[in-house]
């Protein structure tokens, strides 16, 4: 431990690269298999709720608190996806729903903070720190991010709109 | 059944195109991580995590935590963390970075691939996370 920066690091045995690539396909099949599992029947359910009006009538509740971050009440179910499992079954809840790409930036971007809170929030709480808290703190930052986006997209709408309107540049 | 054929045949593009992206980038990180250069980027840093109120002790599950994400560094974040004996106040710190900024790489390609806004959504997450834990670092002052 003479070098404070790489001791901590320097412990763990570097396995060769073969040895990495094995590791990294391996860990890449079983994400693979955790895709299919809830992409296949999300994806597939919402395709066929959309030509229901079951989807329409839910969305219409949830569209008030979605409307807050610019997004189509239907989108509320790809938070609950994405809160309850992972990304990857929010993505497959949002493709069907044919978003705009300022309303897919702004799931990305609230998801990516607040997602998957029942097992990470589990996992956080077994390593000492507090699991409800922290869960608590990611969801009023997804918020924040939200209301940081929606205004900073429509900012940026108004400057390229202008100067689109310049002389010489339209 | 008519509906039901084009639905599935949606569902397995798309979860094509998301292991397309994961796969590959999965594997590059398992073979990167271990290079020297990344050992030594502490030095490069350190100046940065000041800024948010973090030593170079944090430097390692710090990235780990940014580019592999929570879940999958968690191994490396607990290890460094309890070696290192890393304070309450720089913990708080660094869950706080990464609760708003992790797994960033990852996260941005896949909402890229169904049409997201990669640098909007990155730019947003990275300078959240610096301002409110540059924040955080003010108000609970270091003993």
């Amino acid at each position: 431990m003479s070098d404070p920066g790489a001791g901590a690091a320097a412990e763990e045995p570097i396995p060769d690269i073969p040895t990495r690539i094995r590791t990294g396909l391996a860990a890449g099949f079983w994400t693979s298999i955790k895709i299919i599992k809830v992409s296949v029947p999300l994806y597939v359910a919402v395709t066929l709720l959309k030509d229901t009006p079951v989807l329409d009538l839910l969305g219409k509740v949830f569209a008030p608190v979605m409307g807050i971050f610019g997004l189509p009440g239907e989108a509320a179910f790809a938070f609950v996806a994405a809160f309850l499992l992972n990304l990857y079954a929010a993505i497959a809840v949002m493709v069907p729903l044919h978003l705009t790409p300022f309303q897919v930036t702004q799931c990305g971007l609230m998801m990516g903070i607040a997602h998957n809170l029942v097992v990470e929030g589990g996992v956080l709480s077994t390593t000492g720190a507090r699991g409800g808290v922290l869960t608590l703190c990611r969801l009023v930052i997804a918020c924040a991010a939200g209301l940081l986006l929606r205004g900073l997209w429509g900012l940026w709408e108004i400057a390229a709109a202008w100067a689109m309107s310049l002389p010489g540049l339209s | 059944m008519d509906l039901l054929l084009p639905a599935l045949l949606g569902a397995l593009k798309l979860s094509a195109k998301l292991i397309l992206i994961i796969v590959p980038l999965v594997t590059l990180f398992e073979v990167l991580r271990h290079l020297p250069v990344f050992r030594r980027a502490g030095n490069v840093v350190e100046p940065m995590m000041r800024g948010v109120g973090l030593t170079r002790d944090a430097a390692v599950p710090l990235f780990t935590g940014i580019f592999l994400g929570i879940a999958y560094g968690a191994g490396i974040i607990i290890r460094v963390a309890q070696q290192k004996g890393l304070p309450a106040r720089e913990l708080f710190l660094m869950g706080l970075f990464l609760a708003t900024c992790h797994s960033v790489i990852e996260d941005v390609l896949i909402f890229v691939v169904i049409g997201g806004n990669g640098p909007a959504i990155l730019g947003v997450r990275l300078g959240l996370a610096v301002v409110l834990t540059g924040l955080m670092a003010r108000v609970w002052k270091q003993v």
